[in-house]
Order: structure tokens, then C-alpha cells, then sequence
């Protein structure tokens, strides 16, 4: 099969600095040693901190997903005057409580080209953001335990090929090859093969975040900190600015990128969403020599691991199941996680937990994420992105840029409309139905 | 969690499924005129409410009761616990 | 006609029964079971003299019991009668109930100890997660243990049913034998 090539998407591949020359090369061997001999005292903040404007364009609410969209708003798309608003800090909200997975294994044509289009731009972020994001492509395997669910796996695969990403098929003696300490001969659910995505892997979540910070800033967009969003300004059907905890602010264009809170601020709009917040919850061991080659997650279970650059293994398992914006979870779902863990690889019995959290996410009615204009016009959802949201950073910024630029949305993301419930085309990878907590 | 079962006094929440919004004992009319619509708001779309909450749990591993459970998103604090057959007997 | 042997829910041909410490851990593949339910607004029945129990209550009459399962449901017990057609008797003794034969969905195992109450307190804490209230004599509660859908049955201080799906009761036994066990080694 050719390389897709996703130029004809409409898509960057930012390795053309010429086109986007840094203002100052920040970073380099020369700096670090000049600075550390001399107390490192000459680094500077990498984005300002500066107050709101009264007015602009586009103001984007979220510094996650949005702090991407602005990147690429001003950056791709030539849009001026935008400011990112963030309840918080850079960094403190669901960018920095995930576990740092990228992938892109979907199976249905609403999902995986949007998933490889995010994959594309994984692989030249670091080049694009100038920026060391820890991009490591070490790989996600998933586990199978039964041959129906090797013929599902096989089908997938598939579908990811056809999408331009790549997938492989593997047989159990390949598994025990790559990861010999799983449990393969597991009585009720022994492993009888995976699907690799090589391609998948992790990245570092934080970096993620202060890489597009800092590149939007150099483009001139404003990154405005613990502004929390207290009410929207809509005149006639039509938004013109929002109200703020550091004052009103005017915009033409109002995009909201809010995963984990989007019910409780398009509530402020007046609109009810097809989302449920819930609590998803991720644990990290103590430092440990490298045993874990890439992120392996449990076919028969729900739990997904991989390990850190640090040495931890940072793993994970089912959302709490219930409604929630606490940011932390409970203790039983705790349990179901370990003994997930226990089952697929015991060796994980000796390794002692060092912490946990949990993150708010918005569970959407087909677990599938919407990005999409609304009823009120000039007012933008990027929502939805049930414990996924992650991996798609940079797509999502992207395509989101995209509708917010053209007012149209991108190619690859067209079917994350908001009306696609009520028009019956549904998304649905699990074929959970409308039950948030299932999928 | 603990649930205040109103027969058999206070539950692990691990004993119970949970099904989301008490707001779907409220099953629209078929027979309505703008029957599709509210069904379409029936089945996809949520308060979501950051705070207090009112929704369902089937107490699966153990009387097989489905009740109404009142609490609090942020906290995780339950405020009470009734019957759905008694709401929904008040309801109708 | 083919010559059938009849097995427990182990798989055995009698019934184990194993002491650990004062805790004596026994299958009890002769318990006859119906469950019983009401229909919408139908009055209480007295089936074989049986006063039927309130919300997480047992009692035990004449060679049968019952316990509340559910608002308007019961499960009917008849010790030693598993191989008879013990729903049909029940409802010939609740006419206007729903009746459902129940002997073959189960696996029963009784817990008794011949030092009083506190073993099969200190059992019940490692086993399930409920309060001590619910799990006094005469109360009878469903619950969760390793994973298992289960009635707890307390029919006396030094008396113990647990009844479980008979498709896990290997399962089921090794959960109670392993605690049993663990009890006594702790002391």
C-alpha cells in the first residue's frame, strides 16, 4: 500500500522552519552548558502571563485541547487576536492527568482517519513545536483471549490500513517474544495472539501542554491563567463575547474545549449535551528497570499499562461508573484495576504503588467526541472526548482550528457532529448504546 | 460509597449498577405529537450537573430493587436513597 | 434407560464436608428450592403455614423456610427434598403466586460451628462486605463474595447458608474453605 499523504488533507507536516522561522532558538546544547555555569539564571518564562483585552477575534476556553487549536489557529490557519482562557494553569488540567498514550487503533470510518491524521502529527510535533514532547513510538499491543476476539482484532487491523496506519496481527509465540512475562497460559482468558500498533506509544503529557503553550505565545496569541469562565454573552443567537472571573471579554468567535467540564459551561450557554462527566482513574509504581517494552493493555479485562521514561508503570482500567467531577475515584474500582493487573501480569504483585488521581471525563452518549458548531451562532463545541482525548491533541486543535477559521469542519473530523444523535448517526466503536458509562 | 438502602439499611455502592439520570423514570408519551424529538432529549441528552444529583441504581447483587439516589457529584456525598417504585408511583 | 448417577454440585458423589478448627464447611446437595413472587397488588400468602419475612429476614418452619429476596419475593427452602418436586407442592400452597422450581440453579454450603457465635462472625468479616446488623440471627441478605452473587443465610448464632450460582460453586467452595482455613490459621 503507498504512504498516504496527508498534504492532500489539507494537513501541516511542520518540518518547514523557512515557512516558520522561531524568533529565538531558545533551546540548545551551547545554552544549557553556558546556563549551567551560571546557575541557570538566564532561562526565561516561555510564554507571557498577560492580563485580558477587551476584545478578541477568537477566544478559545481551555488550555488542553485548546491551547492546540490556538497553536494552529494562528499559526496554520493566519488568524490574529485569540486568546486561550484557562480556569487554571498550563498544564493543570486533563493534559496533565492522563497516562500519556497515543494510538491510532480505531475501527469505524468516523474514527480512525481523524485518529491517523492526530497520529501524523505526533510523529512531527517536535520538529513543528520545536520542543522535546518525549515522543516515543514504542508501540501498543493489544491483547486477545479468545478467536472471536482475534477475528475482531484482525478486522480492525484492517480497517486501520485502509485508514493509512499500520497494523500487524500477531500470533501468541510473537507476543511471548516481545513481553514474555504476561500470563500467557491463564486458565479462563489465556493470550492467544495481540494487534500491534508499532506506530503507537507514548508522549509526555506536560510537555504536550507547555510545547503548544509556548508555540502559541510566539504567534502572538494571549494564554490567560486561572480565568474561569462564569457565563456567555449572546445576543440574538449570536455570541459576542463571555463573561469571567477576571472580567467580561468580547469576542467575535467563542470555541470551547472544555473535556471533563463541557455539561457545566454549555450549561452557562443554556444548552443540555449528549455527556455525562465521569471519574477515570490512573496509578503510577515506583521507579522500576525497563520490563515493560511498549503499552499493553488486557483483552479479558479492563487495564492498560506501559512505562515511564522514569521507570514507573503507569497503568489504568475502567472509568468509576457513575457521575462525577470529583477528580478522584473510589476504591473498589482500585481493586477491579490491580486484579486486572494480577491476571494479565502477576509479576505487577511486587512493584508497590507510589500514587493515584483521577481525571473528570466527558462520556458522551456514543463514545465518540463531537466537534461542531452550535445552535448559537459563533459559539464552538470541541467535547466529548470520553478517556481518549489525549492522543488526539493535536488533530483536535487542528480540526478544530479548521472549523473555527472556515467555519466548516475539517475532512476527517465531519462526523463528530452534535446533531448526529438526533439524525441517527451514531459513532459507536463499543455498540454500548446510549449508556456513558459502558463505552 | 454507601447507599442507604431504604429496606436493608446501608450497601457498598459495589453491590449496585448504575444507570445515569433519575430523569429517565420520565419516559415520553409515543403517542405525542413531537413524540420523536423528546425521545431524541430522552435518551441523549443530560443535565450533568456538577452538585446535587438524582439518579438510578439497580441494586443488582442484592434485592434486585432499582432506587432513586440522591447525591452529590462533587463530593461524592449521598443525601439519601428511595424505592424508583415509590417516585415513580408518586410521579404517575 | 441410560443408568444416571446423581453429583453434587462439586462433582462428587456425596457431599464434603470439611472442619476447620470449630468451623465445619459442608455442601448440602439435598436442599429443595422454589421462589415465589407476587403478582401487582395480590395479598401475601401463608404457603404451608409459613409466615412469610419481612426485609432481610429468614424464618424456618416445619421441614420448610423462606427467606425475603426482593419487595413481594421469596425463596422457599425444603431441607432433604431436593429430589422431589418441591415448587409444585409450593404452588399448590400460593395459588394466584409466580412460582419458579429453583433446587437445580444453586449450590448450598453450610457453615457451623461448635464454639458459639464468634467463629462465624469473624468468618462472615473476611467473606462479605455488610454490616454486622444485617448478618445477625434470622437475617438472610444477597450480597457479593469474590466476585460471586450470593444469599447469605444466618439461621442461628452458630449456624451459616450460603447459597450461590451452582454453575460456580468450585468457585464458591474455595472461597469459604480458603477463609475458613485462613480463620483458623489467624486463630
Amino acid at each position: 500500500m503507498a504512504e498516504p499523504d496527508h498534504r492532500d488533507r489539507g494537513c501541516p507536516v511542520g518540518r518547514d522552519e523557512e515557512r516558520w522561522g522561531w524568533p529565538d532558538m531558545r533551546f540548545s546544547g551551547f545554552r544549557l552548558v553556558a546556563e549551567a555555569l551560571r546557575g541557570h539564571s538566564g532561562w526565561k518564562p516561555l510564554w507571557r502571563d498577560p492580563a485580558p483585552q477587551p476584545a478578541y477575534d477568537v477566544v478559545i476556553v481551555g488550555g488542553g485541547h485548546g491551547m492546540a487549536t490556538a497553536y494552529y489557529l494562528a499559526k496554520t490557519f493566519g488568524q490574529a487576536r485569540i486568546a486561550v482562557l484557562d480556569k487554571g494553569w498550563v498544564g493543570g488540567g486533563n493534559i496533565g492527568r492522563n497516562t500519556t498514550i497515543i494510538r491510532s487503533n480505531y475501527l469505524l470510518p468516523g474514527n480512525e482517519p481523524f485518529y491517523e491524521l492526530s497520529m501524523t502529527l505526533w510523529e512531527g510535533l517536535e520538529q513543528e513545536l520545536n520542543f522535546n514532547a518525549m515522543v516515543s513510538q514504542r508501540g501498543v499491543l493489544n491483547l486477545c483471549h479468545t478467536d472471536g476476539q482475534r477475528d475482531s482484532f484482525r478486522r480492525r487491523g484492517n480497517a486501520m490500513r485502509l485508514a493509512g496506519a499500520d497494523a500487524k496481527l500477531l500470533e501468541a509465540d510473537e507476543v511471548r517474544a516481545m513481553a514474555p512475562f504476561l500470563n500467557f497460559d491463564n486458565a479462563r482468558f489465556p493470550i492467544k495472539g495481540g494487534l500491534l500498533q508499532g506506530r503507537g506509544g507514548t508522549a509526555r503529557h506536560d510537555a504536550v501542554a507547555w510545547g503548544y503553550a509556548r508555540g502559541a505565545d510566539v504567534a502572538g496569541v494571549d494564554i490567560i491563567q486561572n480565568c474561569e469562565v462564569t457565563g456567555f454573552d449572546i445576543d440574538n443567537g449570536r455570541v459576542t463575547g463571555v463573561q469571567t472571573t477576571r472580567g467580561p471579554i468580547r469576542a467575535n468567535t467563542v470555541g470551547v474545549a472544555v473535556a471533563g467540564n463541557s455539561g457545566r459551561v454549555m450549561g452557562l450557554a443554556g444548552m443540555r449535551l449528549p455527556i455525562e462527566s465521569h471519574v477515570l482513574q490512573a496509578f503510577v509504581t515506583e521507579g522500576l528497570k525497563p520490563a515493560i517494552p511498549g503499552v499493553i493493555t488486557y483483552g479479558a479485562g479492563h487495564f492498560y499499562i506501559s512505562q515511564s521514561d522514569k521507570g514507573g508503570l503507569v497503568f489504568g482500567g475502567d472509568i468509576d461508573g457513575y457521575n462525577s467531577y470529583a477528580q478522584r475515584g473510589n476504591l473498589p474500582t482500585v481493586e477491579d484495576v490491580v486484579e486486572g493487573g494480577m491476571a494479565l501480569m502477576p509479576m505487577i504483585g511486587r512493584a508497590r504503588l507510589l500514587r493515584s488521581w483521577g481525571g473528570v471525563m466527558d462520556m458522551s452518549m456514543d463514545g465518540s467526541p463531537i466537534i461542531d458548531a452550535t445552535p448559537v451562532e459563533g459559539l464552538y463545541l470541541n467535547a466529548g472526548w470520553c478517556y481518549g482525548g489525549f492522543k488526539a491533541t493535536p488533530a483536535s486543535g487542528y480540526c478544530f482550528a479548521h472549523l473555527l477559521a472556515t467555519g466548516r469542519p475539517h475532512e476527517v473530523a465531519a462526523a463528530y457532529r452534535l446533531d448526529r444523535f438526533a439524525r441517527g448517526h451514531v459513532i459507536d466503536e463499543r455498540g454500548a448504546g446510549a449508556q456513558p458509562n459502558l463505552h | 460509597m454507601l447507599i442507604p438502602h431504604p429496606l436493608l439499611g446501608p450497601r457498598d455502592a459495589q453491590e449496585f449498577t448504575y444507570l445515569g439520570d433519575a430523569r429517565l423514570l420520565e419516559r415520553p408519551d409515543p403517542a405525542a405529537e413531537n413524540a420523536e424529538a423528546r425521545f431524541c432529549d430522552y435518551v441523549y441528552l443530560r443535565d450533568n450537573p456538577a452538585g446535587v444529583h438524582r439518579e438510578l441504581w439497580f441494586h443488582e447483587h442484592g434485592d434486585r430493587s432499582w432506587l432513586v439516589v440522591t447525591r452529590d457529584t462533587v463530593t461524592h456525598e449521598i443525601l439519601g436513597a428511595e424505592l424508583a417504585a415509590d417516585v415513580k408511583g408518586a410521579g404517575a | 434407560m441410560t443408568d444416571l448417577t446423581p453429583i453434587t454440585a462439586l462433582g462428587t458423589a456425596e457431599a464434603p464436608s470439611v472442619a476447620f478448627g470449630p468451623l465445619t464447611v459442608a455442601e448440602d446437595a439435598r436442599l429443595g428450592l422454589a421462589s415465589l413472587a407476587l403478582r401487582r397488588g395480590a395479598d401475601v400468602p401463608e404457603p404451608m403455614g409459613l409466615k412469610l419475612p419481612g426485609p432481610g429476614d429468614c424464618v424456618a418452619g416445619a421441614g420448610v423456610g423462606a427467606f425475603w429476596t426482593g419487595p413481594g419475593q421469596w425463596m422457599l427452602e425444603a431441607p432433604g427434598r431436593a429430589e422431589e418436586d418441591f415448587a409444585a407442592e409450593v404452588a399448590r400452597n400460593a395459588p394466584g403466586c409466580s412460582v419458579t422450581e429453583q433446587t437445580d440453579g444453586w449450590a448450598a454450603f453450610d457453615i457451623v460451628s461448635d464454639a458459639g457465635a464468634a467463629p462465624v462472625d469473624a468468618l462472615l468479616e473476611r467473606l462479605v462486605n455488610l454490616p454486622p446488623a444485617s448478618l445477625l440471627p434470622g437475617k438472610a441478605t444477597r450480597t457479593v463474595l469474590e466476585h460471586l452473587g450470593v444469599f447469605v443465610i444466618r439461621r442461628a448464632g452458630d449456624r451459616l447458608t450460603v447459597l450461590g450460582m451452582r454453575s460456580a460453586a468450585g468457585s464458591l467452595w474455595h472461597a469459604l474453605t480458603v477463609a475458613a482455613k485462613r480463620r483458623e490459621d489467624a486463630g
